[in-house]
C-alpha cells in the first residue's frame, strides 16, 4: 500500500500532496434495556488527498473507491488551483519521518467473536438493570475497532499506523412517576479485549446513583467555591482552556492572538497545564498525527503562565512557532484540524490532599463526574453527573442537575488548590469540532478548588 | 446493486431490505475572510438488513465493489445473535409514493466558481474591521435507493446546500461569537442572503453593549436557534424507541393535554425544498406528516419498522439508516407552530415582536451545552451563549455571565406568546416563543 501511495505521490503535479488511507474494522454491540439492539461487524475504509499549490490554497478530496486515487489527486489539484490566495499557505518544516508504529493491541479484537463480546456487555448491562426495578431503561454499547492508517507525502515521509481501540459504555435511567435521573459510565481505550473485563461494579455503581437522585433536590443557581472530582476537573481543562490553545483559534486572528499572547498570566502559581499525545497507553495517544508529525508532551500554562499552544504544521508556520503533532482528523472523511490529545491538570503539591481543599469551605459545591462539556472559547459549560453540597468543611446531601457556567479568564484564575492525586481519565465518547466528532481524547486531572464559580438552577 | 443483493438474501434468509446511498460533496471555506480550501468528498455505501429464523441482523459497507455473499453472511450471523422481533417489510405502495421535488438542478449544476462567488459575496457583506468572519459553502448530491424481499421499491435524487456564516469579535477579554446558516435543497435566493446577513448583523448589533444580568424567576424569549435546549426534551419524549423502553415522560399521555393549546408540533417529510424531505423512507415505508402535538393534545409517536412491530402499531415513515449500523427512528422536518395565524416571515426583529412587554427579562439566542444533561426529564440548565436583556420592552445590551434553568414540560405548558420571526434552523421549523418563570442565575 505504502508503494501505491507512495507511486501517486509521484505523479501528482500539486507541489505538495499528501494521501491518507484508512481500513477500520470495527464491531459494535448494543443492549437497550434487556433488549440486544444489534451485533454487527463492519470494515470501513477509504481515503484522503490533500494538495497545496504556490499561491493557491487547499484542495482537498476523500473518497470510499481506492480504484479513484490517482483520479482524486488530479481533482484535489485542480481544486487548489481554483483557489487563488493572497497570503501564502505555508507549512513549517519537519524532517521526513519513515516508521511502522504498531501500538499494542492487548488482545486482538478481531479475534473475539461477537457472541462473546455480547456476553461481555450483557454482563454489565445486567449489572446495571439487577439494582432496581425503578431502573426501568439502559443503553449500553460495545464498540472496538483495529484502524489501519498509511500516511504518504510527497517530502518523503511514509507511515504506517495500527491503533487499536475499544469501547464500553452505559447509561442507566431510573424513573419514578414523573421523576427520571441517570446515571453514566464509560471506558474508552487505546487498547483491546484484555482490558475491559472487569467492570461490573463501576456500572452498577452508576445505577445505584441514579436511583439515589431520585430523591435528590435540584441545586440551587448561584455563585459558589467549587470543588471539581478529577473526572470533571478534567473535562473543565478541556473545554474551558484547551480548546482556546488549539492554534487555529489564533493563527488568522490579531484579537485572538494579543489575548492569548504567550507569557500573559492564566492562573495562580498552582497552576499547570499541557497536552500529551505521546503518553504511553492513553486513548489519546498517537505515535504520529495526521500530518505525519510526532506527538510529544506540550506545556501549555507553567506556573500559571500561557507558555505554549497546540500546532499543525500550517498554524505553527504562521506563528513561527514548532509544529506539536496535533493535527488530527477523525478518519479519511476529513482533513486534519488541530486537536487536543490527552490534556491535564498537573497535579499540585506532593501529599496535598482533598481534606486541604475543603476544610475551611462553609457552604460550597462539590461536582461529581461529568455528562458532558461544550465551550465558545471564552464562555463554557461543564455538567457534573451528580454533586453534593459542602457545608461547614464537609461533604453533605447529594443534589442534581450541577450544571456549572464559566468564564475563561475569571475561573483559570480562581483555581486556588489544586490536590496532589492525579488520575488519567479514560472516557468513551469524544471531543467534536468542525463537524468532526468523536475524537479519542483523554484528559487528565487531580481534584481542583475553583475560589468562586456560577453554578445554573432555580434561584 | 440493491437487486442484486436482495436476490443473493433471498435464497438463505426469510426477507431481507437495503438501502444504497451514493453522496458527492463540494465544499468551500473562507477562514477569515480570505478562501482557503476547496474539497470534494465522494462516497457510496449499501446497508443490508436481514430476518433469518425470526431475528434480525445488520450488515454495512463502503467496499467500491461489495460482495453480495460477503455481507448476507455477515449480516446472517449477526441476526443469530438478534433478538426475536415480529418483524414485516411492507410491499410494493398501493399508489405511487408521493410526489415531492427533492433534487434541484441549479443546486446539483453548481459550479465551483459559482459557490465561491457566493462564499465570497457574503465574506464581503459581513466584514468589519473589528470582526473576524468564516464562511462555509457544502453543496450535496445523493442518490438514495431502498427496496425489500417483499417487492417495495424506492428510489430518488436529491440536492442540499448549506451555508454558514459566523463571525467573531474579540475585544479585550471578550469573545463574542454571532452565528447563522442558510439550509435548502435548492440554492438560496438573493434574499434568503441578504437575510442571512441581516440576521447576523442584528444580532452584532444588540450585541456590542454589555450589560448586568439579572436575577430571578423571569419571562424569557427564545429565538429559534435558542429554542434547542426547550425542544430536545420533547423530541427525545415523543420518540416510539423512548415510549417502548418506558423512560420517556409522554408514555401513555396521548390524547391527554400537556401543552399550551395553540402549540402543534408535526414531523413532515413532504415539506417541499427542504433537504430532509424525502418521498420515502430508508425502510421502503412511504412518506407522511405525523401530528405528534395538535394543539396542546399529545397525538402520535414516531416509529421505524421494528419499534412498530414491538409496539404493536404501524411505522411512521421514520426510519433512518446510514451505512452501518440499523435503521433507528429519526425526525425529518419538524415544526413547531403556533396556531392563532401565521407567524412566518419577520426574521430581522430580535425577539420576533415578543418583548414589548416585557418588564425586565432575557432573551435567549444561544445556550451551551444543549443536550448533556438529564434531557428526557426536560430539566435543563446551561450558560448563556448569547444572550441580551430586555428592560421595559426593550434590548439593552448582551449579557454574560448568566445561566438559564427550567423545565420544558413546565414551561410549555403556558406560552406567553408566539413570535413573528418563524424560520428554518437545519430541519426544525419555530418562531421565538416567549416563556414565564425562566430561572436566570448570575454572578
Amino acid at each position: 500500500m505504502k508503494d501505491r501511495l507512495a507511486a501517486a505521490v509521484t505523479q501528482s503535479r500539486a507541489d505538495y500532496t499528501e494521501i491518507r488511507v484508512e481500513r477500520t474494522w470495527s464491531s459494535a454491540v448494543a443492549f437497550r434495556g434487556r433488549r440486544l439492539e444489534t451485533a454487527t461487524v463492519s470494515e470501513d475504509q477509504g481515503g484522503f488527498v490533500r494538495v497545496l499549490n504556490t499561491g493557491c490554497g487547499w484542495g482537498i478530496a476523500s473518497f470510499t473507491s481506492l480504484d479513484e486515487l490517482p483520479a482524486m489527486v488530479a481533482r484535489a489539484n485542480e481544486l487548489s488551483r481554483a483557489v487563488r490566495v493572497d497570503d501564502p499557505i505555508r507549512l513549517a518544516e519537519t524532517p521526513p519521518q519513515l516508521a511502522d508504529a504498531i501500538l499494542e493491541l492487548d488482545g486482538d479484537v478481531r479475534g473475539v467473536s461477537l457472541a462473546e463480546k455480547k456476553q461481555l456487555l450483557d454482563r454489565y448491562n445486567g449489572a446495571m438493570l439487577a439494582v432496581s426495578n425503578v431502573i426501568v431503561d439502559t443503553q449500553s454499547s460495545y464498540r472496538d475497532e483495529v484502524s489501519e492508517v498509511w500516511y504518504v507525502n510527497s517530502e518523503g515521509t511514509s507511515l504506517y499506523q495500527l491503533r487499536p481501540e475499544v469501547v464500553v459504555s452505559g447509561t442507566a435511567i431510573a424513573r419514578r412517576n414523573g421523576t427520571i435521573e441517570k446515571g453514566l459510565e464509560s471506558i474508552g481505550l487505546r487498547k483491546g479485549w484484555n482490558s475491559v473485563q472487569n467492570f461490573e461494579n463501576q456500572f452498577r455503581v452508576v445505577a445505584q446513583r441514579a436511583v439515589e437522585l431520585l430523591d435528590a433536590p435540584r441545586v440551587r443557581g448561584g455563585a459558589y467555591p467549587v470543588i471539581l472530582d478529577n473526572e470533571l476537573a478534567g473535562v473543565f481543562i478541556h473545554e474551558a482552556f484547551g480548546h482556546l490553545s488549539e492554534a487555529d483559534f489564533v493563527y488568522e486572528n490579531p484579537q485572538a492572538r494579543d489575548m492569548m499572547t504567550l507569557g500573559r498570566r492564566f492562573g495562580k502559581r498552582v497552576l499547570n497545564v499541557g497536552d500529551n499525545g505521546a503518553a504511553q497507553g492513553l486513548r489519546g495517544t498517537l505515535p504520529y498525527d495526521d500530518e505525519g508529525t510526532p506527538t510529544q508532551d506540550t506545556p501549555l500554562i507553567k506556573e500559571g503562565i500561557l507558555v505554549g499552544r497546540l500546532h499543525s504544521r500550517e498554524t505553527a508556520a504562521k506563528l513561527g512557532e514548532r509544529p506539536t503533532g496535533n493535527a488530527r482528523a477523525i478518519s479519511f472523511r476529513h482533513p486534519p484540524i488541530v486537536r487536543m490529545t490527552n490534556t491535564y491538570i498537573a497535579p499540585g503539591k506532593k501529599g496535598a490532599q482533598f481534606s486541604d481543599l475543603i476544610g475551611d469551605i462553609k457552604l460550597g459545591v462539590y461536582a461529581c463526574g461529568a455528562f458532558g462539556g461544550q465551550t465558545m472559547l471564552e464562555s463554557f459549560s461543564f455538567t457534573a453527573g451528580w454533586g453534593h453540597m459542602i457545608r461547614d468543611g464537609k461533604v453533605a446531601e447529594l443534589v442534581k442537575d450541577v450544571v456549572l457556567a464559566g468564564n475563561l479568564f475569571q475561573t483559570l484564575d480562581r483555581i486556588d488548590h489544586i490536590a496532589g492525586d492525579f488520575t488519567w481519565n479514560q472516557m468513551g465518547g469524544g471531543c467534536g469540532k468542525g463537524g468532526q466528532f468523536p475524537l479519542p481524547v483523554t484528559e487528565g486531572a487531580p481534584h481542583v478548588r475553583i475560589e468562586e464559580a456560577l453554578i445554573g438552577g432555580d434561584v | 446493486m440493491i437487486d442484486r443483493l436482495l436476490d443473493a438474501a433471498r435464497d438463505t434468509v426469510d426477507g431481507a431490505d437495503a438501502l444504497w446511498r451514493r453522496e458527492e460533496q463540494t465544499a468551500v471555506a473562507f477562514e477569515s475572510g480570505r478562501l482557503k480550501a476547496a474539497g470534494i468528498s465522494e462516497e457510496a455505501g449499501l446497508n443490508l438488513r436481514v430476518l433469518a429464523g425470526g431475528r434480525v441482523g445488520v450488515a454495512g459497507t463502503t467496499a467500491a465493489k461489495p460482495d453480495p455473499a460477503e455481507l448476507v453472511g455477515r449480516a446472517r450471523a449477526a441476526a443469530e445473535l438478534g433478538e426475536v422481533v415480529d418483524l414485516a417489510f411492507p410491499g410494493p405502495a398501493a399508489s405511487t409514493l408521493p410526489r415531492i421535488p427533492t433534487f434541484f438542478d441549479r443546486t446539483a449544476n453548481a459550479s465551483l466558481s459559482e459557490l465561491i462567488r457566493m462564499g465570497r459575496l457574503l465574506v464581503e457583506r459581513l466584514s468589519r474591521p473589528d470582526c473576524q468572519v468564516n464562511v462555509a459553502v457544502e453543496r450535496e448530491v445523493a442518490d438514495t435507493a431502498v427496496g425489500n424481499t417483499a417487492g417495495a421499491r424506492g428510489e430518488y435524487r436529491a440536492t442540499g446546500i448549506a451555508v454558514t456564516a459566523d463571525l467573531t469579535r474579540i475585544a479585550g477579554d471578550d469573545v463574542l461569537m454571532v452565528y447563522d446558516q442558510y439550509v435548502g435543497a435548492d440554492m438560496p435566493s438573493d434574499a434568503d442572503l441578504e437575510a442571512l446577513v441581516r440576521s447576523v448583523e442584528t444580532r452584532l448589533t444588540a450585541a456590542l453593549t454589555i450589560v448586568t444580568a439579572p436575577d430571578g424567576s423571569l419571562p424569557v424569549v427564545f429565538t429559534p436557534a435558542g429554542l434547542a435546549a426547550v425542544v430536545l426534551p420533547l423530541e427525545q419524549a415523543l420518540s416510539g424507541k423512548t415510549v417502548l423502553q418506558g423512560s420517556s415522560p409522554l408514555a401513555g399521555k396521548v390524547g391527554e393535554t400537556l401543552f399550551d393549546t395553540r402549540l402543534s408540533i408535526t414531523d413532515d417529510p413532504l415539506t417541499p425544498g427542504r433537504p430532509a424531505s424525502r418521498p420515502v423512507d430508508d425502510e421502503c415505508v412511504p412518506s407522511r406528516a405525523t401530528g405528534l402535538v395538535e394543539r396542546g393534545v399529545v397525538g402520535r409517536f414516531v416509529y421505524d419498522l421494528e419499534t412498530a412491530a414491538r409496539a404493536k402499531t404501524q411505522s411512521t415513515g421514520n426510519g433512518r439508516r446510514g451505512v452501518f449500523g440499523k435503521p433507528h427512528i429519526g425526525y425529518t422536518n419538524i415544526l413547531f407552530r403556533g396556531t392563532d395565524g401565521a407567524h412566518g416571515g419577520h426574521t430581522g426583529v430580535l425577539g420576533g415582536g415578543l418583548i414589548g412587554d416585557i418588564q425586565d427579562g432575557l432573551i435567549v439566542d444561544d445556550l451551551i451545552g444543549v443536550g448533556q444533561g438529564n434531557v428526557i426529564s426536560g430539566a435543563f440548565s446551561h450558560p448563556v451563549g448569547l444572550a441580551y436583556r430586555v428592560q421595559r420592552g426593550e434590548i439593552t445590551g448582551r449579557v454574560k455571565n448568566a445561566a438559564v434553568a427550567g423545565n420544558a414540560y413546565d414551561l410549555l405548558k403556558r406560552i406567553g406568546g408566539f413570535g413573528t420571526d418563524g424560520r428554518w434552523l437545519g430541519s426544525r421549523w419555530s418562531a421565538s416563543l416567549l416563556l414565564d418563570g425562566v430561572s436566570v442565575a448570575s454572578r
